[in-house]
C-alpha cells in the first residue's frame, strides 16, 4: 500500500489548504441556507414586502399603513428614488408606496393619491394595487361630514372569507425544516464537485509530477494495483470531506433530523460523492494542467449547479435546460433531494443513474490512465 | 522602456503558448456565462399569467369575477373541482357560500382570496352603492423592472475582471529565485526585477482585458443580452477590477512560499468567495448581505464592481461612482505596497 500511504502523506502535507478550502465552502453553504431558508411551502397567505414613505402622517395614512401591516411586511423608508429603484430591481422589496403630504385631500377628491413603484409584470403588483385601492374606496365610501369612519373600515376589513385546504402534503406541513435540508443538501451538489476536483486535483498534480511518474513506470507495481491504491486514497479523502458536510447539517439542524427522511439524504450524498469521485479520477487522468483542473472545478461545478436546480429550483427551469442537465449526475442528486419518498424504491432510478455515471467516469479515467502510462 | 517592451513580448508569448492558461483566461468565462444563460433564459422576463378559477355552478358572483382581467373563470361542480385542483387545472374553487377551496398556498391563491374578501367586505360595509366608486384608481404607478437574476451576470463579469489574479501569481513566481528556475536565472542577469514585474503586470492586464472584451462581445452578440448599455463608466470599473485582480495576484504570489498550485487555489477561493457575497450564486445572498452586514457589500471589491455595473447600466444611476473607483485604486495600491515589502532586497546565499 505504498502508493496509498504516499497519497495520504501528500494530503497531510496540504492539510491546511484542504481544511481552509472546505471551511470556506462550508461557510458558503451556511450563508446560502440562511438566504434560501425563508422560502417555505407551508400553507399561508403570501405576504408582500412593501416599503412605505409616509409624508402625510395623517389619521388616514396611519390607519392605511396599519391595514397593510396586517398581511404584509412593511419597511419604513426615506424618499430616496435611487435606493427605492435598486431595492425593487433586486427584488428585496415587492413595491414601494409614497404617501404624499396632501394625501387626505387627494383621496377625498378621488385623485391619484399614492405613488407606487413596482414591477408591473409581477403578480405581487396586482395584489398590492388591489389592496390599496380597496382600502381607499372603502374609506371614501364612509366619508361624511368632513370625516372618514376609519374604525368601520378597519372592522369590515377584518372580516375575511373562509379558506378550505383540500389536502396538505407532508412536505407542506414540515414548517420549513425539510426545506432547509433540501437547500443545504442541494448546495452540497455544487460544493462536492468544486472541492473534489480542486483538492484531489491539487494532490494528483504532485503525484503526476514527471519525475515521480518516471519512477513509477520503472517500478514493478502493476498498473491496476497502482490505480486502485490511488483511487482508494481519493475515496478516503472524499469520505472525510463529505462527512464534514453531513456533520455540518447535524450540527446546524440536528434536533430536527427525526422529522425528516435523513437516510434518504445520506444515501443520496454518498452515491453522488461516488459519481463525482469517478469524475475527478477521470479529470486527473485527462490533464496535468492546474489551470484546466481549476477551470473544470469552477466552470462545471457552478455550471451544472445552475442548470440542475441547485441554485434555482428545478421547477423554475425550462424543460430543455433540464434535458441538458440529465447528462450529469447533479440532476439526479437534486431530484432525489426534492422528492418526497416513502421507500428506497421511489429513488432507485436516480440512485442507479448516479452509480452508472460514477462507474462510467471511472472506467474512462482508467482507460486514459493506461494511455498516458504507455506513452 | 525598451526593456519593458522586450520583456512584455517574451512573457506574452510564453503565456499564450501555454494552452491551459489561455483556456482559463479566455474560454472559462464564456463557458460559465453560457451555463448561466441556459439556466436563466426565460426567467429574466416574467409575465403575468391569468389565474384559473373554478366556481360552483350558479354562484351569483361569477359575473363579477368574469369582469376581472387576470381571472379565467370556469363554472363546475364541487366534485369536478377537487379533481381539477389536484390536476392543477385550476388554482382555486369558489363554493356557493363564497368559501375558497385550494390545495396549496401561493401568490395566485392569495390574489383570489383578496378578491373574494373584497366582495364579502363590500357587502358587509353596508354603504349605499353610489358611495362606492370602483372606477377610481388611487394609484400613480411608476414602473421599475425587477430583474435580480441579472445580478448573477454582473457578478460574473466582476469576478472575471479580477482574473488578472492568476497572471499576477504567475509573474511574481517568475521573479523569485527560490521558487522557479527562471527566477533563479533572472536573478543572475542584469535584468531588473522591477522592470520584469512591470512587464508582467502589463501583459497580465492586456490578456485579462482581452478576455473581458471577448466575454462582453459574446454576451452581446451571441447571447444577445444587453447588459452593458453605458460603456464608458462600465469600462472604468472593469479596468480597475483588472488592476485590483493583478495586484491581489502579485500579493498572493509574493507573500508566501507555497507551490504555484496552492497559490492558484487561494486565488480561486478568494475571488469565488468575494463573488459569492456579491451575488454570483444567488441574488438572495446579495440581498441578505446588504441587509445584515451592509458594510461588507460596500467594501467587497467584487461587490463594488457588480453594484456599480448594474446601477450604471440598468438603473441609470451614476451617483457615487468615484467612491467605488477610489476604493478599488486604494486596494490595488495597498496590495502593491505590501508585495513590494515582501519582494524588496531579497538576496540569496545559495539556491
Amino acid at each position: 500500500m505504498t502508493v496509498y500511504k504516499y497519497f495520504l502523506k501528500i494530503a497531510l502535507k496540504h492539510k491546511w489548504i484542504i481544511i481552509s478550502y472546505t471551511v470556506i465552502f462550508f461557510i458558503l453553504s451556511i450563508i446560502n441556507g440562511s438566504a434560501t431558508g425563508k422560502t417555505e411551502t407551508i400553507f399561508m397567505e403570501k405576504s408582500l414586502d412593501i416599503g412605505v414613505v409616509d409624508e402625510s402622517n395623517s389619521e388616514l395614512s396611519i390607519s392605511f399603513i396599519k391595514y397593510l401591516e396586517d398581511d404584509n411586511i412593511l419597511t419604513t423608508m426615506e424618499n430616496d428614488k435611487e435606493y427605492i429603484q435598486e431595492q425593487i430591481f433586486l427584488e428585496a422589496i415587492d413595491a414601494v408606496i409614497i404617501i404624499p403630504k396632501d394625501f387626505e385631500n387627494l383621496v377625498i377628491n378621488k385623485k391619484e393619491s399614492i405613488e407606487i413603484m413596482r414591477d408591473e409584470r409581477k403578480l405581487g403588483s396586482v395584489q398590492v394595487e388591489n389592496e390599496i385601492n380597496k382600502f381607499l374606496i372603502f374609506a371614501n365610501a364612509t366619508y361624511s361630514d368632513g370625516k372618514f369612519d376609519l374604525s368601520k373600515v378597519e372592522n369590515v376589513l377584518d372580516r375575511e372569507i373562509e379558506v378550505e385546504v383540500l389536502k396538505v402534503d407532508d412536505y407542506k406541513k414540515d414548517n420549513g425544516v425539510n426545506t432547509w435540508f433540501k437547500y443545504y443538501f442541494n448546495y452540497t451538489g455544487y460544493i462536492i464537485i468544486a472541492i473534489y476536483v480542486a483538492v484531489i486535483g491539487l494532490l494528483m498534480l504532485e503525484i503526476n509530477d514527471k519525475n515521480i511518474q518516471d519512477r513509477m513506470k520503472v517500478s514493478s507495481k502493476k498498473f491496476f494495483k497502482f490505480n486502485m491504491e490511488i483511487y482508494l486514497g481519493q475515496v478516503t479523502l472524499a469520505i472525510l470531506i463529505t462527512s464534514i458536510f453531513i456533520l455540518g447539517s447535524v450540527l446546524l439542524k440536528g434536533k430536527y433530523i427525526a422529522e425528516i427522511n435523513f437516510s434518504k439524504y445520506l444515501l443520496n450524498i454518498f452515491t453522488f460523492s461516488f459519481a463525482i469521485l469517478g469524475f475527478t479520477f477521470l479529470i486527473n487522468n485527462l490533464t496535468n494542467s492546474r489551470f484546466v483542473i481549476n477551470g473544470i472545478s469552477s466552470a462545471l461545478s457552478l455550471g451544472t449547479a445552475f442548470i440542475s436546480g441547485v441554485m434555482v429550483p428545478q421547477e423554475f427551469l425550462a424543460d430543455n435546460v433540464l434535458r441538458i442537465a440529465k447528462f450529469f449526475p447533479t440532476y439526479y442528486f437534486v431530484k432525489i433531494n426534492e422528492m418526497n419518498t416513502n421507500s428506497f424504491l421511489d429513488i432507485k432510478y436516480e440512485i442507479f443513474m448516479q452509480v452508472l455515471f460514477g462507474i462510467f467516469f471511472f472506467l474512462i479515467g482508467l482507460y486514459f490512465s493506461k494511455v498516458k502510462r504507455s506513452v | 522602456m525598451k526593456n519593458i517592451w522586450r520583456n512584455s513580448l517574451y512573457i506574452g508569448k510564453n503565456m499564450f503558448r501555454d494552452i491551459s492558461f489561455s483556456f482559463w483566461g479566455l474560454i472559462y468565462p464564456i463557458i460559465l456565462v453560457t451555463f448561466f444563460y441556459i439556466a436563466f433564459n426565460g426567467l429574466t422576463n416574467p409575465k403575468i399569467e391569468t389565474i384559473n378559477l373554478g366556481i360552483e355552478n350558479g354562484n351569483d358572483v361569477a359575473s363579477i369575477l368574469e369582469d376581472i382581467d387576470i381571472l379565467n373563470v370556469v363554472e363546475m361542480s364541487k366534485e369536478d373541482a377537487k379533481k381539477s385542483l389536484e390536476n392543477e387545472e385550476i388554482d382555486g374553487f369558489v363554493k356557493e357560500d363564497l368559501t375558497l377551496l385550494v390545495d396549496r398556498s401561493g401568490r395566485d391563491q392569495t390574489i383570489i382570496k383578496s378578491i373574494l374578501d373584497q366582495i364579502k367586505q363590500t357587502v358587509d360595509l353596508n354603504e349605499p352603492l353610489e358611495n362606492l366608486d370602483f372606477e377610481v384608481d388611487y394609484l400613480k404607478g411608476k414602473a421599475q423592472e425587477s430583474n435580480s437574476i441579472l445580478v448573477i451576470f454582473y457578478s460574473l463579469i466582476a469576478m472575471v475582471s479580477t482574473y488578472g489574479i492568476f497572471a499576477g501569481t504567475e509573474i511574481v513566481n517568475l521573479v523569485q529565485a527560490n521558487l522557479t528556475p527562471i527566477g533563479a536565472r533572472l536573478n543572475v542577469t542584469p535584468i531588473r526585477k522591477s522592470t520584469f514585474l512591470t512587464s508582467g503586470v502589463l501583459v497580465g492586464l492586456f490578456i485579462n482585458i482581452l478576455s473581458n472584451v471577448l466575454l462582453l462581445l459574446f454576451i452581446k452578440f451571441v447571447l444577445k443580452l444587453d447588459l452593458i448599455r453605458s460603456l464608458g463608466p462600465s469600462s472604468l470599473f472593469i479596468l480597475f477590477g483588472n488592476l485590483f485582480g493583478i495586484s491581489l495576484g502579485i500579493f498572493i504570489g509574493a507573500s508566501n512560499k507555497k507551490s504555484q498550485s496552492v497559490k492558484t487555489m487561494i486565488s480561486i477561493t478568494v475571488t469565488l468567495f468575494l463573488s459569492f457575497l456579491s451575488g454570483l450564486m444567488s441574488p438572495d445572498i446579495k440581498v441578505l448581505i446588504d441587509s445584515s452586514v451592509p458594510l461588507l457589500g460596500k467594501i467587497n471589491p467584487i461587490a463594488i464592481i457588480t453594484n456599480n455595473l448594474y446601477r450604471i447600466n440598468l438603473l441609470n444611476n451614476t451617483n457615487n461612482l468615484s467612491s467605488g473607483i477610489l476604493l478599488l485604486i486604494a486596494y490595488s495600491l495597498m496590495l502593491m505596497f505590501g508585495s513590494y515589502i515582501f519582494l524588496r532586497r531579497r538576496e540569496y546565499d545559495s539556491i
